[in-house]
């Protein structure tokens, strides 16, 4: 019964967009109170369906329902929802999450004045998004809501256009921020919506249904399926992040603290992740494309771990962590895909035997996500506490905060100690159920042993720099803006934080009460399903995982991690300096300015991409159009120059129309002679 | 129905009477009355009336001839209700604006009145000849059009400019006409696409269909016979732009259309001797015409010149529908256009709008827009992000059409202009380089003043009809989607 009523988990907050647009102003807060209970409500109707789904007869088939929008030619487009375990799992997490960031916005916006209007109405749209992103039946639909939120990132990025950050000289200010965020996101999407057509003129619908049924898929062309899943992948690339498309996602940081963690925790980031497991059944018809998707995983969870290693910026180690931990979450889907497209395509026992391995990729990706959205959301908002406290975004300008700010430093403790894998904190078991697949997919293939291993030494990077990080913050000797430190944050801030560290520590566990079931991902011979519950491989993963050398080796390497970082930054009996010169080393100046990425990119555009649209502009001007300018400026300016006109002038003009026009006969020429016409 | 018991014979032809009637006693209203505004609300009401007996026909699905050179099926009636469109926003702010309030006012809403009914004669039309008519009677009212701002040395320049490739493309398009005629002895197309006269590729027939592809890819402004129309936008105040560039050149599309889709329509004669020939050329300048409008418009400054260049990219999109030549592309291209009109009018309307409120052409100008005027900066945000192909807006709907159109689903294979689909996406891409400089502009951008801005009430009203349709056609394409899937299949047969 409270299914049918999916479509209401967009649309609520697509309501309070309106409602807080058009009079929030006049509201107390300045629409906030709307905003919270309209996430509220969807939160609560998301729950309601959750429930109702998973204990109902269905489950753990998909239950879809949708009108007819619109159809062209043969192609008939719908507009609906899609309700699997997947989608409980996200549209649960993504609004508990939104609320509590957005009771907490009450806290960090304080200050904004009459602007708060256009904040929350620009949250809940964005969180509109998101949720219609969810809980679309197809992927045209999902495409309009993965623009929706494209949009509102842009405008939340450069809310704060005025401000200038600190603490990174290679970041841009928040104008160029959101504008670069909003088109290297857009690449993506072009590749996206390239693969769309693909599928499109494939299949002739971009229903879930139609696209999923392994009868459709057979009678496709697999080499277009492979090209259209490529390019989807390339829109994953660009809207989650992942490498070489990354740049944008530390810039992003110029937003409000709030707006990174929605970004980064609950929203956006997560839409490409989402997009991978939703295209599972397509993903894996190829083994190459899931070994793509896990080595651009791999590699960028590593690749963004080591611009984390120096960063001065609080707000940037927790973005590059989000790339990192993003990269671990794609490297696990690829992985465990690429694990089933072989057992697809060799069949029988043993092909049986490696999808059954696979199909625990998927699960630990979602399962990785799932956590990651709890931690990496307590993680900004701590940082938001600290920043809203001592007013700048500099570690070295903080210390010592711990006496002053007890509730913060305790919860991105617990935050920290999560997402760096220490035993029993959520990140932990997730993050070894990624490692663990890919060097089950190592077997298979040379690449995912390099990945793993990749993987194993940004485990360690991430324990170093979470905690170099909460040591420079709240350990060690007053910095110099710890003294204007106003104390600990108001309670709309602290609580959030307080019910968000539950679920960061704990989140782990659900893992074993059915979260397994709910994001498995399972072939039988005429389907695909996500959810159902082979919770017996989850069992064998759980031994496996504390018999496991490797774990051990994770764990002591993670330990290490904190270790190092102890002595260094809060025992200071190791001094950094040692290690890179004193800021000098090349490697080290490599990574403080992003491996060079962000002045590539700038090049790129503007030598490049500007230069050649001036050069064309410059032909287009002068070299053509100027001909015309001259003559009828000539005409305009008197009788003397008309003579001009019929002497030379009008004989140019008319030789660069009768050039076009011949360079039309001769281009149509050769066409016949190509086709064989002429 | 009313229409055949008042007009009787010439019942076809109603909607032409009407803008005719109108054209004619314009200036005599204006002598007359010597008052601005009683002109405008005459010209303005005969333009909803003829908007209302074409709307009434179109629905009723009307069809007729008149004197055996016009026909009116649906494919004319969906044209017509375009051009109508530009002209009631065209003549509704003429009044408002300040750059079209000066000059004289009868000639000028004689002019426009004038220039739409050459373009619905165009759209009745199956013969070269009369189609070549109509496109005059256009083409010689939009000159003076450009100029009537007599003191502005930009709009002379323009007007100049524009005569004179006006002039060349008219002799262009003769000469190939004349050819055709030479070949087959009539000019008749649906005679010449049947004509048994020609068999085989030749010189004369190359340069002839040349001549006119060029003759009439000025009007549309194809490249490479674009360079007029950046400085013909620049230079003519903002309702003529705003007409030219969703109008007049809407006209040219209508007449390629007409000419070419119906000669080289699957299973003709003459498709057999160099259908496929004709695809290509058509896809080639589709990319090109994109392409270089695209491109060029990142490197302008003026907001004008980057509409103009945005504007000769999208007809690059719509030639699509030259390379692909099905019924669905073309009630794509026909549903690209009644959206461009709304979203690329919009933007215009917006830029006059400004210009009367004392606000420059440049983009810099628009800077802190948002702080200003909320409702501009909002419909501005909307109009691009539409022209960028932003989804649920229209201008990503009708481009989802279209582009889809080149992938040849209808009969299930995978077509030959996938390639030219993946170009028009990367286009889009590009395009929203400039249109996210204007949004940053007004959003992100602190301008130098912080005064509110008042825009005259017409401006108002004529912004948020556009608004409406890009909101209504993006998520309820069908309102007019389904004319143009009629019209097509009336066109194609």
């Amino acid at each position: 019964m409270f299914i049918e009523y999916t479509w209401l988990v967009p649309l609520i907050p697509m309501l309070c967009f309106l409602i807080v647009g058009l009079l929030g102003r006049k509201t107390p807060e300045k629409g906030g109170y709307i905003a919270i209970a309209g996430a509220l409500l969807s939160f609560i109707i998301s729950a309601l369906i959750a429930y109702e789904y998973l204990t109902g007869d269905a489950y753990p088939e998909p239950v879809t329902s949708q009108i007819a929008w619109f159809a062209i030619g043969d192609f008939e487009i719908n507009l609906g929802y899609y309700v699997d375990g997947l989608t409980c799992m996200m549209m649960l997490f993504s609004s508990f999450i939104s609320t509590l960031i957005f009771i907490y916005s009450i806290g960090y916006m304080h200050a904004e004045g009459a602007r708060k209007t256009r904040y929350y109405a620009e949250v809940s749209l964005f969180l509109t998004g998101m949720l219609g992103l969810i809980v679309s039946s197809n992927f045209l639909e999902m495409f309009i809501f993965w623009e929706v939120m494209g949009l509102c990132s842009y405008l939340l990025i450069g809310f704060w256009s005025f401000r200038h950050n600190d603490g990174d000289a290679a970041s841009a200010n928040a104008a160029s921020a959101a504008k670069k965020a909003f088109l290297v996101t857009r690449m993506g999407d072009v590749c996206l919506m390239a693969g769309l057509f693909i599928l499109l003129g494939e299949f002739h619908s971009l229903d879930y249904t139609q696209l999923f049924d392994p009868a459709n898929i057979a009678n496709a062309d697999s080499t277009m399926i492979t090209l259209g899943m490529l390019l989807v992948f390339g829109g994953v690339i660009g809207k989650s992040a992942q490498f070489p498309l990354h740049d944008w996602l530390p810039d992003a940081m110029a937003g409000p603290t709030t707006v990174s963690s929605l970004i980064h925790a609950a929203t956006m980031v997560k839409a490409g992740v989402y997009l991978v497991a939703r295209g599972y059944p397509l993903f894996i018809q190829d083994p190459e494309v899931m070994l793509f998707v896990g080595i651009i995983g791999g590699v960028t969870a590593f690749f963004a771990a080591t611009m984390a290693l120096n960063n001065y910026n609080i707000k940037k180690v927790l973005a590059f962590s989000t790339v990192s931990q993003l990269g671990y979450m794609i490297l696990a889907l690829g992985a465990g895909g690429y694990l089933v497209a072989l057992g697809m395509d060799m069949g029988g026992a043993e092909g049986t035997a490696l999808i059954a391995a696979g199909t625990a990729g998927f699960t630990a990706g979602c399962f990785h996500m799932m956590n990651h959205a709890f931690f990496k959301a307590l993680l900004f908002m701590c940082s938001g506490s600290v920043i809203h406290s001592v007013g700048t975004e500099d570690m070295r300008l903080m210390g010592g905060l711990g006496k002053h700010m007890k509730i913060t430093s305790i919860t991105m403790l617990l935050g920290s100690l999560s997402i760096a894998g220490f035993p029993l904190f959520s990140g932990f078991w997730s993050k070894d159920l990624v490692l663990d697949i890919a060097l089950e997919a190592g077997d298979q293939t040379i690449w995912f042993t390099v990945l793993w291993l990749l993987a194993v030494i940004t485990a360690f990077m991430t324990a170093f720099y979470m905690f170099r990080m909460w040591f420079m913050t709240f350990m060690g000797e007053e910095g110099a803006n710890t003294q204007h430190c106003h104390g600990e944050s108001p309670k709309t801030m602290t609580a959030p934080l307080v019910i968000l560290s539950v679920f960061a520590v704990l989140s782990g566990f659900l893992i074993m009460f059915g979260l397994d079931g709910m994001v498995s991902f399972e072939v039988t011979d005429t389907a695909f399903i996500v959810g159902g519950g082979h919770a017996g491989g989850m069992v064998h993963y759980f031994e496996h995982l504390f018999t496991n050398p490797y774990t051990y080796l994770t764990i002591v390497l993670a330990l290490l991690g904190i270790g190092i970082a102890y002595l260094m930054y809060a025992k200071k009996t190791v001094d950094p300096g040692r290690f890179n010169k004193h800021g000098e080393s090349g490697l080290y100046k490599v990574l403080a300015n992003r491996w060079y990425f962000p002045e590539f990119y700038n090049w790129v555009s503007w030598k490049f991409g500007y230069g050649v649209a001036k050069g064309v502009n410059y032909v287009d001007r002068q070299v053509i159009d100027g001909t015309v300018n001259g003559l009828s400026a000539a005409v305009v300016g008197g009788g003397d120059t008309i003579s001009k006109m019929q002497t030379g002038n009008v004989h140019d003009y008319t030789a660069v129309i009768l050039l076009g026009v011949s360079v039309l006969a001769a281009l149509f020429v050769v066409i016949a002679m190509i086709l064989g016409g002429m | 129905m009313f229409v055949e018991e008042i007009f009787g014979d010439y019942a076809a032809f109603a909607p032409i009477i009407i803008m005719l009637i109108s054209a004619l006693i314009l200036p005599a209203v204006h002598f007359a009355g010597k008052r601005h505004t009683v002109t405008w609300a005459v010209a303005l009401v005969l333009a909803v009336v003829s908007m209302v007996i074409n709307a009434y026909m179109l629905v009723d699905g009307f069809t007729g001839t008149t004197l055996g050179v016009y026909e009116y099926d649906a494919y004319t009636g969906v044209m017509l209700l375009l051009f109508q469109i530009v002209l009631f926003l065209a003549i509704l702010v003429s009044n408002a604006s300040t750059e079209t309030t000066r000059l004289h006012v009868g000639a000028y809403y004689a002019l426009l009145t004038g220039a739409t009914t050459g373009m619905m004669f165009v759209a009745g039309s199956s013969d070269l000849l009369t189609i070549f008519v109509g496109v005059e009677l256009t083409s010689i009212s939009s000159y003076a059009l450009v100029t009537m701002k007599r003191n502005d040395s930009r709009a002379a320049e323009a007007g100049v400019k524009y005569v004179i490739v006006g002039g060349l493309s008219t002799a262009l398009t003769i000469y190939g006409i004349s050819m055709i005629y030479g070949l087959t002895g009539t000019t008749d197309i649906a005679a010449i696409a049947a004509s048994t006269a020609i068999d085989g590729m030749n010189w004369i027939l190359a340069i002839g269909l040349v001549c006119m592809v060029a003759g009439y890819g000025f009007k549309i402004a194809a490249v490479p016979f674009h360079m007029w129309a950046p400085d013909v936008y620049e230079g003519a105040s903002s309702p003529v732009s705003l007409f030219l560039a969703t109008g007049s050149k809407k006209m040219g599309l209508s007449v390629f259309f007409q000419i070419f889709l119906v000669l080289f329509v699957a299973g003709s004669s003459l498709s057999a001797i160099c259908g496929e020939e004709v695809q290509y050329l058509f896809a080639i300048i589709a990319a090109f015409t994109m392409t270089v409008g695209n491109v060029v418009a990142i490197a302008q400054n003026n907001i004008k010149r980057m509409l103009a260049y945005s504007s000769i990219a999208q007809a690059g999109y719509i030639l699509i529908v030259m390379a692909v030549m099905t019924d669905y592309a073309l009630a794509s291209g026909m549903f690209h256009m009644f959206t461009h009109v709304f979203m690329k009018g919009g933007a215009f309307l917006i830029v006059g709008a400004l210009i009367c409120a004392g606000l420059g052409e440049k983009i810099s100008d628009y800077k802190g827009l948002a702080k200003r005027s909320p409702f501009l900066a909002a419909a501005m945000l909307l109009f691009l992000f539409s022209l960028a192909g932003i989804p649920p807006l229209a201008g990503f709907t009708s481009k989802f059409f279209l582009f889809s159109s080149a992938l040849g689903g209808v009969d299930g294979l995978t077509s030959q202009w996938v390639w030219l689909a993946f170009i028009a996406i990367l286009n889009s891409a590009i395009s929203l380089y400039y249109y996210a400089r204007v949004v940053k502009a007004m959003y992100i951008e602190k301008g130098e003043s912080t005064e509110k801005i008042k825009i005259p009430a017409a401006f108002t009203v004529a912004i948020v009809i556009c608004v409406v349709f890009v909101i209504v056609l993006g998520v309820y394409p069908q309102l007019i989607f389904d004319y143009c899937e009629t019209a097509a299949a009336a066109l194609l047969l």
